[in-house]
C-alpha cells in the first residue's frame, strides 16, 4: 500500500456531536492507523481558527489527504475543499464524514454504540482518502449566445436584457405572433395599462437590437452539443419551411401556461352566459359604457373563485394559481368604472389578493361588491331556470350565514393557470417537470431560475403560476445567470464524473440506456471495437451507469469501484 | 330556508355617501368589542344590506336601535368600515319604511 499522509479532525460540533460520541477516544482510535499522520478534536471544526489550524497542518507535514468528521457533506464539503486548496492540497483528496445526522443525532440513546460507529465511520473515511487521486475541474469554452424559447412578455424581456449585457440572442416564438396571454390583455393591473401596448413596446425594443434574432413560427426541433456549447436546430414553419442551426451557451425556457377550461357542466360551463374569466375579461375590456352580452345588458354578475385551483386530492391541479383573485377583483374594478350599476357578487374561498393587490380588493368593497365566502366542500351550484334567468346556490360562511339564491345575467368562473402540453420540448431538453406538471428549478429560494440541466434556465409561467410582472422578474434571473455563466467565456464543471476503461468495455449499451443526461455516446477503437465514451461536460456523476456495468469497466472519479470497496470492508472489519 | 334577496337595497338603504357596510372584510373584531355584546350589528346585518336580505334585516330592528354609537368598534375597524354612520343610515331606513316617518 501507497504511503499516504492524512490528516484527521473530529468535531464536537458544539456538543452536537460530543454529548453523544467520545470524539476523543475516537481520535485516539485513528491516530495510531496507517498513514495517518494528525489527528485532532476540534470544538468547531468549521470556525476560522481551526480552519487555519488544517492548513498549516497540511502545509506543515505535507498532507496528501484530509478528513473531517463532522456534520453533513451537504453542509461543509465546500467548505473544507477551500481550506485544502488554500493549503495547496487537491480538493477532490478530501473526504467527509458524517458523524452528526448519521450518528450522534440518530443514537442519543446508546453513547458507547454511538461512538463504536464514529470510529467505523472515521476509518472509512480514511480509507476512501488513502485512494483518491488529485482531480482537477472539467473547463468548458462557453459560447456568448442564449437561446430564449418563448416570446411572452418573460420571454421578450429576457431577450432584451440579454443584448444589454452583450450576448447574442436566438428568441423563438412557436406562434405566428410575439406576445402570449399579454397580447390579449386589455386593461391590466396594477398600471392600468395595456397588455397589447406593454408586447409593442418590447417588440419595437426587440427589433431596435441586432444581436437579437427573432423567429416565429419556430420550435426547437433538435439539441446537440455539450454544456456551453449546444447545437440546436431550429425550425420555421409557412412561407420558408426551414431549419437552422445556432450554437447558444445558455437556453432560457419561457414557454408559459394555458388557461384551466373548465369541464361541460363544471359549475354550469356550458350554459349561455357561464363564462371563463379570461372570457368575461375579454367582453369588459372590449365593452364601452354598459356591459352587453347576447343583446342583453349585464345587470349582475357572480364571480366564482378557485375554478381548476386548489382541487385539493380530488384534481390535478392541488396548487393556488395565485393572479386570479387580484385579476377578478381588478376586473370587477374596471366594469365598475364603465357601468357603475351592475351589482358584482363575489363567491370565493380565500381572498389571496396578496400584497399590494389587497388595496385593489379594499377598493372594490368599499365601492359595494358583494364577498361571499363558500366551503370547498360545499360549492355554489349554477343551473338556468325555466325563464332563462341564471341562479347560483350559495352557503355564505360569512356574517349571513344563510343560503343564498343569486339571480345574475352573468357567471364569471374565475380559472387559473395550468402547465402547457409541451411534451416533445420536455423530452429534447429533458427538463424537470414537477407533480404539478410545471417545470422545477433545482432550489426554490437559492437557485429560483436554474435546472438541473446545465445551461438551460427556465422563467415565467412555464415555472408556476406568476403575473406578468412577476414573470418578466424571473425574464431577467434568468439573464443574470446566463451572463454569469457566459461572459467569463468559461465554465468549470465537477471533475467527479463516470469514465470508462476502454480496455473492459464491450459496448452491450446497457449504460448508455440508464443514463437521464444523455451524456454516454459510442466511440470506434482501433480497428472496429466500438465502447462506451462518456462526456464529462454532461455527466452528472449520478452513478447509475456504474453498477449496471457488466465488465465493471465504468467507475466514478471519487468514488470508484476500489475506493467504495475499501469503504465497505473498513466499515464491515471485524464484523461476523 | 333559501333568502329572497332585494339586489338594490344597500342603495335604497344607504343615501348617505359615506354609507359603506360591503367594505368589511369580516374580521369580527366589533363583535368582540361591543360593550353591549350586541350579536348581529354591526357585522351581520351590513351584511344582509350588502347582499340584499331584507326580510333579515328587518328582524334586526331592536339591535339596530340598541346600539349607543359609542364608536369603539369602529376606531378599532381594520377595514375602515363607517360603522356609527351606517347604523344611522340603517335608522333613518327603519323610519322611513316600517315606522313610516316624514323628512329625510
Amino acid at each position: 500500500m501507497s504511503e499516504r499522509k492524512i490528516g484527521v479532525y473530529v468535531c464536537q460540533c458544539g456538543g452536537n456531536i460530543s454529548d453523544y460520541v467520545d470524539v476523543e477516544r475516537v481520535r485516539q482510535a485513528v491516530a495510531e492507523d496507517p498513514d495517518v499522520v494528525v489527528a485532532r478534536t476540534a470544538m468547531f471544526t468549521c470556525s476560522d481558527a481551526t480552519q487555519d489550524e488544517i492548513a498549516d497542518d497540511i502545509k506543515l507535514d505535507d498532507l496528501d489527504g484530509l478528513v473531517v468528521a463532522s456534520c453533513s457533506p451537504k453542509l461543509h464539503t465546500f467548505t473544507f475543499r477551500g481550506v485544502a486548496r488554500r493549503a495547496g492540497l487537491n480538493p477532490y483528496r478530501y473526504t467527509q464524514v458524517n458523524l452528526r445526522e448519521q450518528d450522534s443525532w440518530a443514537h442519543t440513546d446508546d453513547r458507547l454504540g454511538a461512538t463504536e460507529k464514529a470510529i467505523r465511520l472515521v476509518r472509512a473515511g480514511i480509507a476512501r482518502t488513502r485512494l483518491l487521486e488529485p482531480l482537477d475541474p472539467t473547463v468548458v469554452e462557453t459560447v456568448p449566445r442564449a437561446l430564449v424559447i418563448g416570446a411572452g412578455i418573460a420571454g421578450l424581456r429576457a431577450a432584451i436584457g440579454l443584448a444589454d449585457i452583450g450576448l447574442g440572442v436566438v428568441l423563438i416564438e412557436r406562434e405566428a405572433e410575439v406576445g402570449g396571454h399579454v397580447r390579449e390583455l386589455g386593461t391590466m393591473y396594477p398600471h392600468d395599462r395595456q397588455g397589447q401596448e406593454l408586447i409593442s413596446e418590447l417588440l419595437g425594443e426587440v427589433r431596435r437590437r441586432e444581436g437579437i434574432a427573432l423567429f416565429t413560427n419556430a420550435e426547437l426541433v433538435r439539441k446537440g452539443g455539450t454544456f456551453g456549447n449546444y447545437e440546436v436546430d431550429i425550425r420555421t414553419r409557412g412561407d420558408s419551411n426551414m431549419t437552422r442551426r445556432f450554437e447558444v451557451g445558455s437556453i432560457i425556457v419561457a414557454t408559459g401556461f394555458d388557461s384551466y377550461l373548465p369541464e361541460e357542466g363544471e359549475y354550469g360551463y356550458g350554459i349561455p352566459g357561464v363564462l371563463t374569466l379570461p372570457e368575461f375579461k375579454k367582453l369588459v375590456d372590449a365593452s364601452e359604457g354598459p356591459l352587453v352580452y347576447g343583446d342583453r345588458p349585464v345587470r349582475s354578475v357572480a364571480y366564482i373563485y378557485c375554478v381548476g385551483s386548489r382541487q385539493g386530492e380530488s384534481g390535478p391541479h392541488q396548487y393556488c394559481s395565485r393572479f386570479c383573485c387580484t385579476s377578478a377583483v381588478h376586473t370587477d374594478l374596471e366594469l365598475r368604472a364603465k357601468a357603475p350599476k351592475v351589482h358584482q357578487y363575489h363567491l370565493y374561498r380565500d381572498m389571496r389578493t396578496y400584497g399590494r393587490y389587497e388595496l385593489l380588493y379594499n377598493d372594490s368593497r368599499e365601492k359595494g361588491s358583494a364577498y361571499l365566502k363558500f366551503a370547498p366542500d360545499t360549492p355554489p351550484e349554477v343551473q338556468r331556470r325555466g325563464d332563462g334567468q341564471l341562479e347560483v346556490r350559495v352557503h355564505d360562511q360569512l356574517a349571513s350565514q344563510e343560503e343564498v339564491n343569486l339571480d345574475v345575467d352573468l357567471v364569471v368562473l374565475v380559472t387559473g393557470m395550468v402547465p402547457r402540453s409541451n411534451q416533445e420540448l420536455i423530452q429534447r431538453l429533458k427538463l424537470p417537470v414537477g407533480r404539478d406538471g410545471f417545470f422545477n428549478e433545482i432550489h426554490p429560494k437559492l437557485r429560483p431560475v436554474e435546472t438541473v440541466v446545465d445551461g438551460v434556465a427556465i422563467c415565467g409561467a412555464c415555472q408556476f403560476p406568476k403575473t406578468a410582472g412577476e414573470s418578466v422578474a424571473s425574464g431577467l434571473a434568468a439573464v443574470s445567470w446566463s451572463a454569469a455563466m457566459l461572459k467569463q467565456g468559461r465554465a468549470e464543471l465537477d471533475p467527479q464524473v463516470a469514465t470508462v476503461d476502454p480496455d473492459l468495455c464491450t459496448f452491450c449499451g446497457v449504460c448508455m440506456e440508464a443514463c437521464p443526461y444523455g451524456a454516454i455516446g459510442q466511440q470506434e477503437l482501433g480497428g472496429s471495437r466500438q465502447v462506451a465514451v462518456i462526456d464529462p461536460a454532461t455527466c452528472k456523476g449520478c452513478g447509475g451507469c456504474a453498477p449496471l456495468c457488466p465488465e465493471h469497466a465504468i467507475n466514478v472519479l471519487g468514488y470508484t469501484g476500489r475506493e467504495v470497496e475499501a469503504m465497505i470492508e473498513s466499515l464491515a472489519a471485524g464484523v461476523a | 330556508m333559501t333568502a329572497t334577496l332585494q339586489p338594490d337595497l344597500a342603495e335604497r338603504v344607504g343615501m348617505d355617501p359615506a354609507f359603506n357596510p360591503s367594505a368589511c372584510m369580516n374580521c369580527g373584531i366589533c363583535t368582540a368589542i361591543c360593550p353591549l355584546g350586541l350579536r348581529h350589528l354591526p357585522r351581520e346585518v351590513f351584511a344582509y344590506v350588502v347582499l340584499g336580505m331584507e326580510e333579515e334585516v328587518l328582524q334586526h330592528q331592536e339591535e339596530v336601535f340598541s346600539c349607543l354609537l359609542c364608536k369603539l368598534c369602529e376606531v378599532s375597524c381594520p377595514a375602515g368600515v363607517h360603522i356609527t354612520e351606517n347604523v344611522r343610515a340603517l335608522r333613518h331606513y327603519f323610519d322611513r319604511n316600517v315606522f313610516r316617518l316624514q323628512g329625510r
